[in-house]
């Protein structure tokens, strides 16, 4: 399925509807060049998980930001992790498959099986181009 | 009576000994041992690396703080549970509930923030309260207002990446090392701030900050312009990073009527920042109060201090303590 967006804030609005058909245990794969809009598109999700949007910042930081809701986030960033560097030692796998969703920036670095993944161009100064692989086409379209 | 303070939230193993006492703060020692050039081949923080490289080096750089003080002597202890890289919290965290069962003395939980804040009691000229604190770091934008010790209002923060962390991913579109505040700072000085107009996101109707798309015009910027000059780039994108520091700087000062302003972190270290900063500090008729260098990055000091006003307080933490990743102040 592919979306074209004209600014962040539609960004947003693509990542709520998309968080809003998550469900525990589910993880997400998201790929993307620097400032393509993937946080953005995090604060979407986690909106839908009546976390506030606020409290999503970029996570390249503490590599993983834990968000309690009812079902929680685990938000995480592998930008400043080596390509093929020992993630168990990291601790993401504990985040995978759990309680909550997990949504991970950067994802090309780390092979998880089993993921939804979303693919954020970026196409011009605002517009982006969002293709997302592993949702029911038809779920998305009853929205 | 004497703190000893650990932090291991990012890439520095540090520790210091304080002597507190009502004439002062004694800084007897403040170890902090660097792990930038291991993390610099990568461009960043490797976490797993951070750990371990924690875990080899606590031992020294606790025992080198404590200068022959034995652990039953201390009055406390105060470790920084958070925020930071969780395996590198864990292994501050871990040693300090330890020693402190050991010695069977206290331990005390600090926000790393806090110690930021409170960094400007260290040394040389102190605020009185109230004051505004900036704290600009690579994983820290905010902005406080500081009422008295313990008392903190979050008056903004970063919505996405924080002032330093635009600066390392700027470094590293730019093909700079790590960490890439020192080396922007130089090339700026030869470049032309005017060069290339970034965007600034004021966001009006807020004290909070946006580094997000500035990081992003960056990159387009280079990408669609390769031949433009680096010193330019570097210079105008610093030109927006520290005009946005400083106008929501002035419209706190504005807002809460309160002229004294606080600055740390390790942006802090930029000279622009501290020029302009300085010069909207005296157009505004306000103190302006920054730390030594050295108390502006990571340091075990502040912990030390910020545990102190807890431990007197009486807030001390079980050893049941864990650190978190995340965890506003």
């Amino acid at each position: 399925m592919r979306v074209i967006t004209n600014s962040p804030d539609e960004t947003k609005k693509i990542g709520f509807k998309f968080g809003k058909l998550l469900k525990p245990g589910q993880t997400v794969c998201l790929y993307g060049d620097l400032g393509a809009g993937k946080t953005t598109f995090v604060k979407g999700i986690a909106k839908a998980l009546g976390i506030k949007e606020r409290d999503i910042m970029s996570a390249s930081f503490t590599i993983i930001s834990e968000h309690e809701a009812e079902i929680p986030l685990y938000h995480i960033d592998l930008y400043r992790i080596e390509k093929g560097a020992d993630m168990d030692t990291i601790g993401i796998y504990d985040y995978i498959g759990g309680n909550g969703i997990a949504v991970i920036e950067w994802a090309e670095k780390i092979d998880i099986e089993d993921s939804i993944k979303v693919n954020i161009n970026l196409v011009s100064k605002d517009k982006r181009e969002i293709i997302i692989e592993g949702i029911n086409e038809k779920d998305w379209n009853n929205m | 009576m004497l703190v000893l303070g650990i932090d291991t939230s990012c890439d520095d193993t540090s520790s210091s000994l304080l002597d507190i006492s009502d004439n002062g703060v004694e800084i007897i020692s403040n170890i902090v041992s660097s792990q930038a050039e291991i993390h610099r081949k990568y461009g960043g923080i490797v976490p797993e690396l951070a750990s371990r490289r924690h875990i080899e080096m606590i031992w020294h750089v606790v025992d080198e703080a404590l200068k022959g003080t034995k652990p039953e002597e201390l009055s406390a202890v105060a470790v920084c549970y958070g925020p930071g890289l969780i395996g590198s919290l864990l292994v501050g965290c871990s040693f300090a509930k330890a020693m402190c069962y050991s010695a069977g003395i206290p331990l005390v939980a600090v926000n790393h923030l806090e110690g930021h804040i409170l960094s400007v009691f260290l040394a040389g000229e102190k605020p009185e309260f109230p004051f505004l604190a900036l704290i600009a770091s690579g994983g820290h934008t905010c902005l406080y207002r500081v009422d008295d010790y313990l008392k903190y209002t979050e008056l903004g923060r970063t919505r996405d990446d924080a002032a330093g962390e635009a600066y390392d991913k700027v470094s590293k579109l730019l093909g700079l090392s790590y960490p890439g505040g020192p080396q922007i700072d130089r090339m700026a000085k030869t470049g032309n701030p005017k060069a290339i107009k970034f965007p600034r996101a004021y966001l009006p109707q807020s004290l909070d900050f946006s580094f997000s798309g500035l990081k992003t015009a960056v990159m387009l910027t280079i990408r669609d312009n390769p031949r433009l000059n680096v010193n330019d780039i570097a210079a105008s994108f610093q030109a927006s990073i520290v005009d946005v520091l400083v106008r929501k700087t002035e419209w706190a000062i504005k807002k809460h009527r309160i002229k004294r302003i606080a600055l740390s972190g390790g942006v802090a270290a930029n000279s622009e920042l501290r020029k302009r900063m300085t010069e909207m500090a005296e157009e505004r008729d306000a103190e302006l109060y920054i730390p030594p260098v050295s108390f502006c990055t990571d340091n075990a000091a502040m912990i030390a201090l910020a545990g102190y006003h807890h431990f007197i307080r009486g807030d001390t933490a079980g050893l049941d303590l864990n650190p978190r990743a995340y965890l506003p102040l």
